[in-house]
């Protein structure tokens, strides 16, 4: 196996274990019961669409060297070293889109995990089953 | 050297499966946690691999850190083991 196959071999088997993250994640985003693991199956399910970006983002460059990260490193860069970076350089745009989305999870994940406390507080379960009887329950009873 | 990147790149992907298989079934929160973070780790090992050094130093930190603290947290106020 040449060096072209073999690469194009681990990016389609790394795009498919990314794909079957998500979905493991999601699996167990509906069909967990404890409101925790909920959170954790949002965070793995955010994190692999994260990394399916990054992964559209990269490329295999001419000769099969090593690409380099998109980082200008001589400013102002003189128009031998401009060819040299557009010739080995990755994708910028998908890492900037995802160093965004990394910190609104975060700040996301905090406020459901403040959410997760408090319901624990005030009905003294975090069991999804059972805060969806006691809510119908409650209907009933109105 | 594509092809040593490539090979860690691929053992990466599979300790993030296994990693992400056992948060989701295992019945102990503590334990998923764990789990989690070992699979945030094989992800910041893809993101450095895939050339993108700048995400993996901002995901080492909030998804091996502050990710477990928070629920580490919410775990110690709201009991350790789910109901099934």
């Amino acid at each position: 196996m040449d060096l072209e196959t073999f690469a194009k071999f681990v990016i389609n088997v790394v795009a498919v274990v990314l794909v079957l993250n998500a979905a493991i994640a999601l699996y167990g985003l509906l069909a967990r019961p404890n409101l925790l693991k909920k959170i954790i199956a949002l965070t793995i399910f955010s994190d692999s669409i994260n990394s399916f970006a990054i992964l559209i983002g990269f490329r295999l460059v001419k000769g099969f060297e090593n690409p380099v990260p998109p980082v200008i490193t001589s400013v102002p860069p003189s128009e031998s070293y401009a060819r040299w970076f557009l010739a080995k350089s990755v994708d910028p745009l998908p890492q900037a889109l995802v160093l965004t989305a990394i910190v609104i999870n975060l700040a996301v994940t905090a406020f459901l995990v403040a959410l997760a406390i408090q319901i624990y507080r005030v009905s003294g379960t975090l069991d999804a089953r059972t805060l969806a009887y006691e809510k119908a329950r409650r209907g009933e009873e109105r | 050297m594509l092809f040593l990147e490539l090979v860690l790149c691929l053992v990466a992907a599979l300790v993030s499966l296994v990693g992400t298989y056992l948060a989701i079934v295992e019945k102990d929160l503590l334990k998923a946690v764990v789990f989690s973070a070992l699979q945030s780790t094989a992800y910041a090992f893809i993101y450095y691999l895939l050339m993108a050094p700048d995400i993996a130093l901002v995901y080492i930190p909030v998804a091996v850190g502050l990710y477990p603290l928070l629920l580490v947290i919410a775990i110690r106020k709201c009991g350790r083991f789910e109901e099934v």
